[in-house]
């Protein structure tokens, strides 16, 4: 096996030159250099922190946005996730342990998830168009 | 001018010098022509494959760890390019019959029999490389052509070295196979 073997590698090295290779063509770094200049610099990318978290910060933003919305815009009256609070504020003023933390609880589960849903609808619209902001060039 | 190294050129280009890319490609364009054309059997495609390569060490520079090769990592690029661009475009299988019987077709003008000799074993190994498989051609390049070792070409290929061992075996054993049914085809041609 082994004498097959190194018979089938010799027989091999005598059509094999390695001195034989074939050379890049006339121009051929000129031509990489003219597709390089229109690369961006690598080290910009890589030194670049805001374009790489520029993503998560601003959705972290757009959501802690939507949360604050959610809690102190209120819509209708009886419907309001902002009421519990509001009315917790208010009892905060005139007197601490008159608190009534059973109304904060008080949320009705439809109401939650309506805004759950809005939420998850933006995000993703926002995320879209972050994407197409970001991967434009590629 | 004399070259400065990889890493020298590398820290130049990071540092924001896009220009000393040039010394680094003028350094290894040869050997990563080579293999693309090794792979691909095509001048044209080997150049744009290889020039491919390039512009992605380029964009990928960041990357790379400066503890290790560039060559290798210049090489690896070179060979994935390359055999991911031959398994999406899948080329025709060639017959015993395209390689033509007279030597003479190889030789052309040329008047010196040593050289002409020369030119025709090396068309001859060419035309037996575009018939065993891409993943084989680019064992055969990195081991005859850039004398690697099985250790190096593991490094580019990520094939484990008894495999690499098994399928430089196999590729050697085919080209054989092929050369010498062409060698045979040539004597009765000529008898």
């Amino acid at each position: 096996m082994n004498n097959q073997k190194k018979q089938t590698k010799d027989f091999l090295r005598q059509y094999i030159d390695p001195e034989r290779i074939e050379k890049a063509p006339e121009g051929f770094t000129s031509k990489v250099m003219t597709r390089i200049q229109l690369e961006k610099q690598p080290s910009e990318v890589a030194q670049n922190v805001w374009r790489k978290n520029s993503v998560p910060v601003i959705s972290g933003a757009v959501i802690l946005l939507l949360l604050a919305a959610a809690f102190l815009m209120p819509g209708r009256e009886s419907d309001s996730m902002a009421l519990p609070v509001l009315k917790l504020f208010k009892n905060i003023k005139s007197s601490l342990p008159e608190v009534n933390f059973s109304s904060v609880f008080s949320l009705t589960l439809p109401s939650v998830l309506m805004y759950v849903f809005i939420g998850i609808f933006v995000l993703t619209l926002f995320d879209r168009a972050l994407y197409r902001i970001f991967h434009r060039e590629k | 001018m004399d070259y400065k190294g990889d890493i020298y050129y590398i820290e130049q280009i990071l540092a924001g010098n896009s220009n000393s890319f040039s010394y680094i490609v003028d350094r290894h364009k040869n050997k990563a022509y080579n293999l693309a054309f090794r792979i691909c059997g095509n001048h044209e495609e080997a150049e744009e494959l290889a020039q491919d390569s390039f512009v992605k060490a380029y964009r990928s520079l960041g990357g790379f760890k400066m503890k290790s090769s560039f060559a290798t990592w210049l090489y690896r690029i070179v060979y994935n390019t390359t055999i991911s661009h031959l398994r999406i475009k899948k080329k025709g299988v060639l017959s015993l019959e395209d390689f033509p019987a007279d030597a003479t077709d190889f030789i052309g003008s040329n008047t010196n029999e040593e050289e002409a000799e020369r030119e025709y074993r090396s068309s001859l190994v060419n035309f037996a490389l575009q018939k065993i498989t891409e993943e084989e051609r680019g064992l055969i390049s990195l081991y005859y052509y850039d004398e690697m070792s099985t250790d190096e070409i593991s490094d580019i290929t990520g094939i484990t070295k008894s495999n690499i061992k098994v399928k430089l075996f196999r590729a050697r054993q085919k080209m054989q196979e092929i050369i010498e049914k062409i060698e045979k085809k040539k004597l009765i041609y000529h008898e």
